[in-house]
């Protein structure tokens, strides 16, 4: 049984006016416990739109959305238990740190969730822990932190809460390229301490290549496809249509493969990539 | 041969101070900008490099040292004007930037300010439009736009204020890859075809692939300086910095640290595959 399930989900703005615009379209779906699922698009492609549904933040116009079997929106009222157990981190999440201290930050969610003392504390220092916030950083205001330690951070205060699914939404942005690689290492840590089920909505096909296990492809609003790293990357010229692209190495394969030379198709990783040409190459020599 | 630079920075240093700690982000810093070359400076977050971009049209001045633009001091409080209108800059985020509520609008909005003749605004308006590829646009509300139609519209507006030279910061940090590859190449062509100054700052490797010059900085420094081949072939000097290089150079680079004999001096993907096609057909090794 999938943990989160999406069933046929529309989403309008603007209705009841002449601007009556689909960002979303009938979009269905199914998540289980614990995987990796990327989501990408272009801008304006509904990938936004849609997980703000995933926690309640946005009501589907048609269509549910389905947590461990339930509706989220069954009981209305109880819609805030479903924003600790689905965290969504937005996108630039440092341009929200509020308070005075790192540590006020960090524990402002599962305060609101009702923890308080020893276990709030305990709750805010695991989470440091798993993600690398130093000690001495918990009392500086969050301001003094430099970009990519805000971000963290920010993160770290919605991973306090503990959610079973966490969404990002595009957590590299903006980030050099030891930050961004800083902020996939906390997502991967997470995961591996919690066990939780991971959405990350990205533009970087090679990350996605990195760290997802199926791939959501949204396209005007619509589910383009859903489906392994492997199958949504092996359709290169249906994601060029939409002006998306398979990573830069199995671009580079792509060519290889054109002028003749024998190398695999499902190649998405620098990783696999050198495997395979040294391989080749020590099969050649043996020949 | 006397070298023709827009700008000239000598010896700068530029101190942040807050709470009587003052931080120096630029340190004795040194720099030439040839005119007509496009030029793309990378470095981590705190390298100093937006602070040096808002050197250049002086909305810093240095604390110590001189920025000249085209032989302009920008300490001079009258010129600071003229030195606006000659480098034009382009931030990050394009919501931040679009003043009007049509695209029109928006690009007359610098030309208007230099009081100039209505006729010759219309003019500098649609030339704008049309050198970003956006004049179909010119009767649309920018917040119906893409991301990466935004920027070009922000572009277009500098476009028509007829600088010498764009600098970019981070431009195309908040767009999806077709946004991306559209400023690039629309950046490209204005210094191609208009001969404009292109200074682009940018976290993306990749978009520093066709640049004359890649500029590496890193604690308020450079730490590299030469053409996109040379520099992101030195992979283990960027990598200690923070930075990454290009998918096609880190592959080669790995190829060869396998022990295969590939050059890593190439970017594109069709150079990539030249490459290792040369290496698995080589006979030594």
């Amino acid at each position: 049984m999938p943990i989160l399930e999406v069933k046929n989900l529309s989403h309008s703005y603007g209705g009841n006016t002449p601007f009556i615009n689909d960002a979303v379209s009938d979009v269905s779906f199914g998540i289980e416990k614990g995987e990796i699922i990327g989501i990408i698009g272009h801008t304006g492609s509904g990938k936004s739109t849609l997980v703000q549904h995933l926690n309640g933040l946005l009501k589907p116009t048609e269509g549910e959305v389905l947590l461990n079997n339930e509706n989220i929106w069954d009981n209305p009222k109880e819609i805030r238990k479903v924003r600790s157990r689905v965290g969504l981190v937005f996108q630039y999440p440092e341009y929200q740190l509020f308070e005075e201290t790192v540590y006020a930050d960090i524990a402002f969610g599962p305060k609101n969730m009702g923890l308080a003392g020893d276990e709030l504390d305990k709750r805010v220092r695991e989470i440091c822990k798993m993600i690398g916030v130093k000690d001495e950083y918990l009392e500086k205001s969050p301001f003094d932190l430099s970009g990519g330690e805000k971000r963290r951070v920010a993160i770290a205060g919605v991973m306090a809460m503990r959610p079973e699914i966490i969404v990002f939404d595009e957590p590299t942005a903006g980030l050099d390229p030891a930050g961004r690689e800083s902020v996939i290492e906390i997502i991967n840590n997470y995961r591996a301490a919690t066990g939780a089920t991971v959405i990350v909505i990205s533009h970087s096909m090679e990350d996605m290549a990195l760290i997802a296990d199926k791939i959501i492809v949204m396209n005007n609003g619509k589910l383009f496809m859903f489906d392994t790293v492997e199958n949504v990357f092996s359709n290169g010229d249906e994601l060029r249509k939409i002006g998306l692209n398979v990573p830069i190495v199995t671009r580079v394969f792509d060519e290889l493969r054109g002028r003749g030379i024998p190398l695999p198709e499902n190649v998405f990783t620098v990783k696999r990539a050198v495997e395979e040409i040294t391989a080749l190459k020590a099969g050649e020599r043996n020949a | 041969m006397i070298m023709d630079n827009i700008i000239e920075v000598k010896n700068v240093t530029y101190e942040y101070s807050e709470d009587n700690i003052s931080y120096a982000a630029l340190k004795d810093f040194s720099l030439n900008i040839e005119r007509g070359s496009f030029t793309v400076i990378l470095g981590h977050n705190g390298s100093g490099k937006s602070t040096l971009a808002k050197l250049l049209n002086g909305l810093y001045k240095p604390t110590s040292g001189d920025v000249l633009v085209d032989g302009i001091n920008t300490k001079d409080e009258k010129t600071e004007l003229e030195i606006k209108r000659k480098v034009g800059m382009v931030f990050q985020n394009p919501d931040n930037q679009l003043v009007a509520s049509i695209v029109e609008e928006d690009v007359a909005f610098g030309p208007e300010n230099l009081g100039l003749e209505p006729a010759e605004i219309r003019k500098r308006v649609d030339d704008a439009l049309k050198s970003v590829d956006m004049y179909e646009y010119r009767e649309s509300t920018p917040h119906h736009l893409s991301g990466g139609q935004k920027q070009r519209i922000a572009i277009a507006g500098i476009i028509a204020m007829q600088p010498e030279c764009i600098v970019l910061d981070e431009p195309t940090a908040m767009l999806d890859p077709k946004g991306r590859a559209e400023i690039i190449s629309t950046v490209r062509r204005l210094n191609i075809e208009k001969g404009i100054t292109v200074v682009l700052i940018t976290h993306y490797m990749e978009e520093a692939e066709n640049a004359d010059r890649v500029l590496v900085m890193n604690d308020g420094g450079i730490i590299a300086d030469s053409t996109p081949k040379e520099v992101f072939s030195n992979v283990e000097r960027l990598k200690n910095v923070g930075l990454d290089v290009p998918q096609t150079t880190e592959l080669l680079y790995r190829l060869k640290s396998a022990g295969l004999p590939v050059n890593t001096h190439v970017i594109s993907i069709k150079e990539a595959a030249d490459e290792i096609e040369r290496a698995l057909h080589s006979e030594d090794n």
